[in-house]
């Protein structure tokens, strides 16, 4: 019979590997090459068990939570523990082990202690360029870049140079590369170097002893919050624009989430099969996006984040879905869809745990990419714009958030936009908010944003985003926000219509501009029950216009003074309450495109509200264009 | 009327105010403690100063630090402010950096503008990132601007253009029509703040200083006004969070640069103490009722950094202006110790505060603290806080922890406290090691200097958590930051944003940067009117390499931009990229983001009074008696010794307790404590 293990012992190892994942981070920021890694941070570090469980990830892509602990099971499985020597770094981008796509190198360190396997440092990290087709979207892995089987990167602390050699000449630019990489040794070295030190202040048996007693309290804690939930099946959709390939087929999100006692099943079979373009993600995504909405709703201050808090989990998803693709399914967009899948187990729980879920959010990175010719020194530049941010959904207490990065990230920063000027031939024209984006709710859904950019030479651009056509939706009679949108200007003219937010490689000439518009997070509650004052103040902020109060909250304003008038508003939000239960009830359809000619009248910055009054027809109305015109 | 020769200086906290009068002729230092008086500061100042016994008449300097400014930003108590933007940029101070730290968890937030969208202006002016001019300003727009903005009642107005950095002439003249406009309004412009990129960060430093200079700029007039009242002639300077000084006219128009004055002077004090014991690394090590606080000194310098974030990490404003590197950690005294669902042992970061504080001030606090398990643990003398003023209730104290904590655990009354006290000195710990570890710095090397209530009570366990053997705790460590002020320097600091290849590098516009930025400086410490010595001048490059996106602050000897040396800089560079982060690429090629320029004027720096000389053996008076006391892995009797009557050579063996008016030092087992001349306590640390 051991001795229990000491409670402090246990706390300071807590805090122990917490800041030792926390000092693997930082070490990779700050020494990475590429903006993917530093400013928009994408990457995860961990450290592991000896067979490869989650002891503390230092925070990174959320929905890459499963991502470098699968990867280590497999190198396990591959190399067979007996063969992991001291010294050896192993090596991965295998997008059907990591779950995600051939960017995420992932290397991993066993850490031994008197010869013996004690843990592993992980760090997978976001390689701006690995080869492969240039833009467009692709239909199998083999046109995504170099695939990297299960290999050992330095083996007993010499570095197999070949395999340097091999990648260095696979990909477009290679300093930055090889920079990222070096970033990436350094990071697990570092979580190395920080964890033998806990071992020898506070003695090995002691510290694995502590970090399976953490586990254990992360998993009574889950299991107390997951009895709170009413026992029961719980269910709900939503749907993808398209793949990219068969344009206009949405895509069915279908999910189901059983709660019996202190387990929770959450079932992904009736999510769509895997896809044509490059939309999948792999097995090991699928249980990220459980385990993501899992945590959300059961213990999202918990650290460290760590495999005890998922004990409670059952997640069913058989192979060969949009995020247990098989290959060769294209896997280059990985992180789109998995989101959406995310906030439908949102949507699904939202009865059951109305406190806890939070209304649709815009679900996209937003992101674009530019390549070419930089006048300045004749180079080749390929510019990654960084995520836009967007609205959140509205809870039952609280607004939404506006202009946030989606849930596939966390602590994502955009990048500066005089850096961005600085660095390529390219000028922001705008940078902006984007009024009534967000759901009407008794709970505002908070705003998407938008940016212009037009281009000073000639330039290749791509955006592969979705979510133009689901909505964020709103809940508890909360109205959807706006949807995700790219268009293109033209000699001065706004491009026509678009099908979908999906611009997969166009030539931008010098003048002419692109725009990105995020969706607006769903809304929480009837508007109609959003008291006055917090309407009028929405539209004093310019968050909301003046006819969006009238018509989705039922909130008559003076023009001038913003008073509000009582008598006329009570009369509204009587008449209007039939309008909202259609509305309500018509959410979660595909929303009717603007026509080419409405398109290239209206610049974007106007936000289309179809129109409320009963009498009209569901038409779009620019309110702003009216006032102007009235001025 | 011509100024006296005392120095007075005063840090106005939030519940005390601390007065330092120093006078040069004596070497005499005398300390006053008042109440701060949050309707009229400046009487507590005034209060402080009789305290010491001295008169503002005499005074020929007077230094100040307040917390004034950051009061103002976090609790939301400043001007109407409004804010003129590039257009098409009017929201970006609301979208941030879009990030979200608080991940899992759905109810995050982000940061709150100062600034709310109606009062934020496009103005359709345009540079390009080479400060060509695309969109010229319009003056009619401007001034129209302004007058609605009057009519509005609009107190202050910030001014953010991008690029300004590359050529500030919009900036400059859209200040020049609002102030015409305006007349008696607050009006700032980005880059007289921050010439570095980044318009989010330097839209919420302008901001930032928009909305807290009216409330500032006014506090400090009726502080000078009051001074000037009391017969007080000499020159009245600021602490800025660089800890060097500027003047009182020049702190009212930059307001954010006193942000963190009172914590910046308290490791400029560090950094004279160390000075003064020939100690090159150290620790400032700051810890109070709510928060720890840690600086470094390096090679003798502090360590600044380029950013701050004002308020929690999720929800920050960013003030982007050079200021001492202080990484703050939620473990103070007032810490609460809880049991989490799941089991686990937590502190902090809620704190009980002053009211109801630890559940020994018998002020119906429940929820035990880290004091209160300092208190059980015999560490703290019930009847000995703050000189006995104060009363403390351990049977409180060992309640609140039996309940909550000792119970629950199926721990004893001793094993729980000592528990709580190791947990938060290893959070403390992490946090310490993480300012020197994120600079490549073994922190082993360093020497600890503790101040605030509780640094001297945790110092000894921390410096073994980390692996320092050298303890410092200076005199007085609850007046640390008023001492700390009569240190500081006139110091200006000033960055520009100029991205260049290192290879591309033109000295000759260089030297016109760097000259114009140091003129700059000289005139300002012209202008402070103080008699300055000589005038220092620093030098740094912020570079990275070529394709790199985070930049490291590189210090340049003088000498390396005379012989115009590419190479010895970048070897520079590649060294402390090495340190830092333990790689460099000396075969690659770096860039230049931002040229930064320090501006010192030295003054004369006051030599502390010595404590009376003693044998290795205290005399009997010191001794106070003893009691049990949990010390290391055991109880035992330990010795009490009264610290104002220490003299310089006294030795002290752990275990052992120095009680003064405001802290208790703790000795473990096997510590050596000796006195200095200058009366500063140095503990050797027994291994752990």
């Amino acid at each position: 019979m051991t001795r229990p293990v000491d409670p402090v012992l246990v706390e300071i190892v807590r805090n122990g590997v917490m800041a030792v994942t926390e000092e693997m981070k930082t070490n990779l920021m700050r020494t990475a090459y590429n903006m993917i890694i530093y400013e928009a941070l994408d990457f995860t570090v961990g450290l592991f068990t000896a067979d490869g469980q989650t002891v503390s990830i230092g925070l990174g892509l959320p929905t890459f939570i499963r991502g470098m602990a699968e990867t280590i099971k497999a190198k396990l499985k591959h190399f067979g523990k007996e063969n992991i020597e001291p010294g050896d770094i192993l090596l991965t981008n295998d997008a059907y082990i990591t779950g995600s796509h051939l960017n995420h190198m992932t290397f991993s360190l066993p850490i031994f202690h008197e010869g013996e396997l004690i843990a592993f440092a992980c760090c997978m990290a976001h390689w701006q360029d690995v080869g492969g087709q240039l833009g467009g979207v692709t239909t199998d892995i083999f046109s995504e870049g170099i695939q990297i089987p299960i290999i050992k990167y330095a083996r007993r602390g010499v570095v197999n140079q070949d395999l340097v050699d091999i990648i260095r000449m696979n990909v477009r630019i290679p300093e930055r590369a090889m920079g990222d990489l070096r970033a990436q040794i350094t990071a697990v070295k570092t979580g190395e170097k920080r964890f033998l030190e806990l071992v020898t202040r506070y003695g090995l048996a002691e510290v694995l002893q502590a970090i399976t007693v953490i586990m254990d309290q992360s998993e009574r804690a889950a299991r107390a919050r997951t009895r709170a939930i009413p026992d029961g099946v719980y269910e709900a959709q939503s749907f993808m624009d398209d793949d990219g390939v068969d344009v206009g087929s949405p895509i069915p999100i279908k999910v189901r989430v059983e709660v019996k006692g202190d387990e929770m099943i959450v079932d992904l079979s009736d999510v769509s099969r895997q896809v044509r373009g490059f939309y999948n993600s792999g097995i090991t995504t699928g249980h990220a996006c459980a385990q993501v909405a899992f945590k959300c709703l059961t213990s999202p201050a918990d650290y460290p984040i760590n495999d005890g808090s998922f004990r409670n989990l059952t997640v069913i998803v058989p192979p060969g879905r949009v995020v247990s693709a098989t290959r060769p399914a294209p896997m280059r967009w990985w992180m789109t869809f998995p989101m959406t899948v995310i906030d439908t187990v949102f949507k699904a729980m939202g009865d059951a745990l109305p406190d806890k879920v939070i209304a649709g959010h815009h679900a996209d990175l937003c992101v674009s990419l530019v390549h070419g010719t930089d006048p300045k020194d004749g180079k080749f530049f390929l510019a990654h714009m960084g995520p836009l941010g967007g609205g959140w959904g509205a809870k039952l207490s609280e607004d939404g958030v506006s202009a946030t990065v989606c849930i596939n990230d966390g602590d994502t920063h955009n990048s500066p936009r005089e850096q961005l000027e600085a660095k390529y031939p390219l000028l922001i024209e705008r940078y902006a908010l984007i009024e009534d984006s967000g759901g009407p709710g008794e709970h505002r859904g908070g705003l998407g944003c938008e940016t212009v950019i037009r281009a000073l030479t000639d330039v290749t651009m791509n955006a592969s985003i979705d979510r133009a056509h689901c909505l964020p939706w709103g809940l508890h009679g909360g109205l959807e926000g706006t949807g995700n949108q790219v268009l293109l200007r033209r000699d001065g003219e706004w491009d026509k219509e678009r099908v979908n937010a999906k611009v997969l490689t166009v030539q931008i000439r010098k003048g002419d501009a692109y725009a990105l518009r995020s969706g607006g997070g769903g809304g929480f509650g009837s508007p109609l029950n959003r008291p006055p004052e917090k309407v009028r103040e929405d539209v004093r902020q310019g968050y909301v216009s003046l006819p969006a109060a009238r018509d989705y909250y039922g909130v008559v304003l003076d023009s001038v003074t913003l008073e509000i008038d009582q008598a006329a508003s009570a009369g509204e939000r009587a008449a209007a309450i039939p309008v909202h239960q259609k509305r309500v009830a018509a959410q979660g359809q595909p929303v009717r495109r603007l026509s080419a000619a409405e398109l290239t009248q209206k610049p974007p910055g106007h936000a289309p509200i179809p129109c409320l009054r009963i009498a009209c027809c569901g038409m779009v109305s620019f309110p702003f264009l009216e006032d102007e015109a009235r001025d | 009327m011509t100024a006296g020769q005392l120095r007075i200086a005063g840090d106005v906290g939030g519940t005390f105010t601390d007065v330092a009068s120093f006078d040069p002729s004596t070497g005499r230092l005398a300390l006053g403690k008042a109440l701060t008086t949050p309707d009229f500061l400046v009487q507590g100042i005034e209060a402080g100063i009789l305290k010491t016994g001295s008169d503002a008449a005499d005074a020929g300097l007077f230094l100040h630090g307040s917390t004034i400014a950051i009061n103002t930003m976090l609790e939301r108590t400043g001007a109407r402010a409004a804010l003129l933007i590039t257009k098409g940029f009017r929201d970006i101070y609301e979208i941030g950096r879009v990030n979200r730290p608080d991940s899992y968890n759905l109810y995050f937030r982000k940061h709150q503008p100062l600034i709310p969208r109606v009062d934020r202006h496009e103005v359709d002016e345009r540079l390009l990132a080479s400060g060509e001019v695309l969109t010229p300003l319009n003056d009619a727009e401007i001034s129209a601007l302004g007058e609605k903005l009057r009519r509005d009642g609009i107190e202050a107005v910030a001014v953010l253009f991008l690029h300004c950095y590359r050529n500030p002439a919009h900036e400059l003249r859209a200040k020049r029509i609002l102030q015409e406009a305006m007349p008696g309004a607050f009006i700032t412009v980005s880059h007289e703040l921050s010439q570095e990129y980044r318009e989010f960060e330097r839209a919420s430093t302008v901001a930032a200083n928009a909305y807290i200079g009216p409330r500032v700029a006014g506090y400090l007039q009726e502080i000078d006004s009051h001074l000037r009242m009391l017969g007080f002639a000499g020159a009245f300077l600021v602490v800025q969070s660089t800890g060097g000084l500027f003047s009182f006219d020049q702190a009212q128009r930059q307001c954010v640069r006193m942000l963190e004055s009172g914590p910046a002077a308290g490791v400029v004090a560090a950094q004279a103490v160390c000075r003064g014991a020939r100690i090159e690394n150290a620790i400032a090590f700051d810890m109070g009722g709510t928060t720890a606080k840690a600086g470094v000194i390096s090679g003798g310098q502090v360590l600044t950094t380029g950013t701050a974030l004002v308020g929690g990490y999720e929800t920050a404003l960013p003030v982007q202006i050079p200021m001492i590197d202080i990484v703050e950690v939620g473990t103070g005294g007032g810490s609460i110790a809880f049991v989490s669902e799941g089991g686990a042992l937590n502190i902090g970061p809620r704190s009980a505060g002053a009211a109801p504080g630890p559940a020994c001030y018998g002020l119906s606090g429940d929820e035990p603290t880290v004091t209160d398990a300092n208190l059980v643990l015999g560490r703290l003398g019930a009847t000995r806080f703050l000189g006995g003023e104060m009363r403390l209730d351990i049977r409180a104290a060992e309640q609140a922890l039996y309940r909550k904590i000792a119970g629950p655990l199926g721990m004893n009354l001793i094993e729980a406290a000592n528990g709580i006290v190791q947990i938060a000195v290893t959070q403390m710990a992490y946090a310490v090691k993480s300012v020197t570890t994120s600079r490549g710095l073994d922190a082993g090397n360093f020497v600890l200097v503790a101040y605030g209530g509780a640094g001297p009570l945790h110092a000894s366990a921390l410096a073994r958590e980390i692996g320092i053997r050298r303890v410092l705790i200076p005199r007085a460590p609850g007046h640390f930051s008023a001492i700390g002020m009569l240190f500081c320097d006139l110091r200006y600091d000033y960055v520009q944003t100029r991205f260049t290849k290192l290879d591309d590098l033109d000295f000759g516009e260089f030297e016109i940067a760097f000259g114009e930025m140091e003129r700059q400086g000289r005139d300002a410490i012209e202008q402070a009117r103080v008699s300055a010595g000589s005038v220092q001048i620093g030098r740094a490059l912020d570079m990275r390499y070529v394709g790199q996106e985070h930049l490291v602050t590189v210090d340049v000897p003088l000498e390396h931009f005379g012989r115009q040396d590419r190479q010895a800089i970048k070897q520079q560079f590649d060294h402390i990229h090495h340190t830092r982060y333990g790689t460099s690429a000396p075969g690659e090629r770096a860039e230049i983001a931002s040229l930064r320029s320090s501006v010192t004027g030295r003054l004369a720096k006051p030599s502390l009074e010595e404590v009376g000389r003693g044998g290795p053996e205290p005399v009997r008076a010191v001794r106070q008696g003893s009691r049990t006391a949990w010390i290391g892995d055991a109880t035992a009797e330990t010795p009490v010794y009264d610290r104002e009557l220490l003299q310089s050579g006294n030795r002290i063996s752990g275990p052992a307790l120095i009680e003064e008016h405001a802290s208790t030092t703790v000795l473990f087992p096997g510590d050596e404590l000796t006195v200095d001349g200058g009366g500063n306590l140095l503990i050797s640390v027994a291994s752990a």
